[in-house]
């Protein structure tokens, strides 16, 4: 199970969240558009990609790096902490790729007496590449 | 080119009803073994009445309602030249199996910007506010359309 966190155990400047996701393969991306309802054929087939462009084929659906970085969020903080999370999309994904997500804490306050925590999250191929980046807010328990 | 004037446009509500196997299904495709997500009797023990949509779910009723070819159309966005921007979710309560979900979409921002290269883009953002069958609001999704010039 999650460990709970606790508010005055979290400063700004930890590191949170350390996932690495991968290699990606394609039937990952053909169970995504299954579950999620997204077929867009660039995500699954190669010849299409390639037709429009990808000169390796498909790439992935950047919700599903979108959804890894959940994965990342709610291995870290339960999921019914997690009051807000949102990403840049800044760039295109590949089978094959290791995806690394990591996570540090940008800050923290007392705001309409809930304990908001806030975290920027980021994930990068292994050139180090930026995939998703972005942040989500936290509401935790105070140990009093 | 988007049509500027859409701005605050409200589309039909999409309605979807929320399964078990739905969620664990989502949460496998993405890798996500959390049991919270695959198993009742985990998330009961965790605190959830029962397995908690994941923090990106509400793309499942967005993309298999199956209007976001409409919306595009609607705000005369060329499909070939957009791209998927941002994304956020707020969490206001658990979504969980058996609620039924209504998402209203607005319009509720667009603006043509220039990029340092300058090119022009429109930015076109996109709001759903889902609330559940009792009436309660549950979440809100925004997405970030870019569309290139």
């Amino acid at each position: 199970m999650i460990q709970e966190k606790y508010f005055e155990d979290i400063n700004v400047g930890d590191t949170v969240i350390e996932l690495v996701k991968g290699p990606l393969q394609k039937l990952q991306l053909v169970m995504y558009a299954g579950a999620s309802g997204d077929f867009n054929p660039l995500h699954t087939d190669d010849d299409f990609a390639k037709a429009v462009g990808m000169k390796d084929g498909v790439i992935a659906h950047g919700m599903f790096i979108m959804g890894c970085v959940g994965q990342a969020v709610t291995d870290w903080v339960p999921k019914k902490r997690l009051k807000r999370y949102g990403v840049r999309f800044a760039g295109m994904s590949k089978p094959g790729s290791t995806i690394t997500i990591s996570g540090t804490v940008t800050d923290k306050r007392v705001s309409d007496g809930e304990n908001i925590v806030t975290c920027a999250v980021v994930a990068k191929d292994e050139q180090g590449d930026v995939k998703v980046s972005g942040s989500f807010d936290a509401a935790l328990p105070g140990k009093a | 080119m988007a049509d500027l004037s859409k701005v605050g446009t409200e589309y039909t509500p999409i309605v979807w009803e929320v399964e078990r196997g739905k969620i664990r299904e989502f949460a496998k495709a993405i890798g996500d073994f959390n049991p919270i997500y695959l198993d009742r009797e985990a998330a009961v023990k965790a605190g959830y009445k029962d397995t908690p949509a994941p923090p990106t779910f509400l793309t499942v009723p967005m993309m298999w309602c199956g209007k976001m070819p409409d919306f595009i159309n609607d705000l005369k966005i060329n499909f070939m030249m957009v791209l998927h921007g941002e994304e956020e979710y707020e969490y206001y309560r658990e979504i969980y199996p058996g609620d039924v979900i209504t998402g209203t979409p607005k319009v509720t921002k667009m603006e043509e910007k220039t990029s340092k290269s300058g090119s022009k883009m429109d930015m076109i953002t996109l709001e759903v506010l889902y609330i559940n069958q009792k009436g309660e609001e549950v979440a809100k999704a925004r997405s970030l359309l870019v569309e290139r010039k």
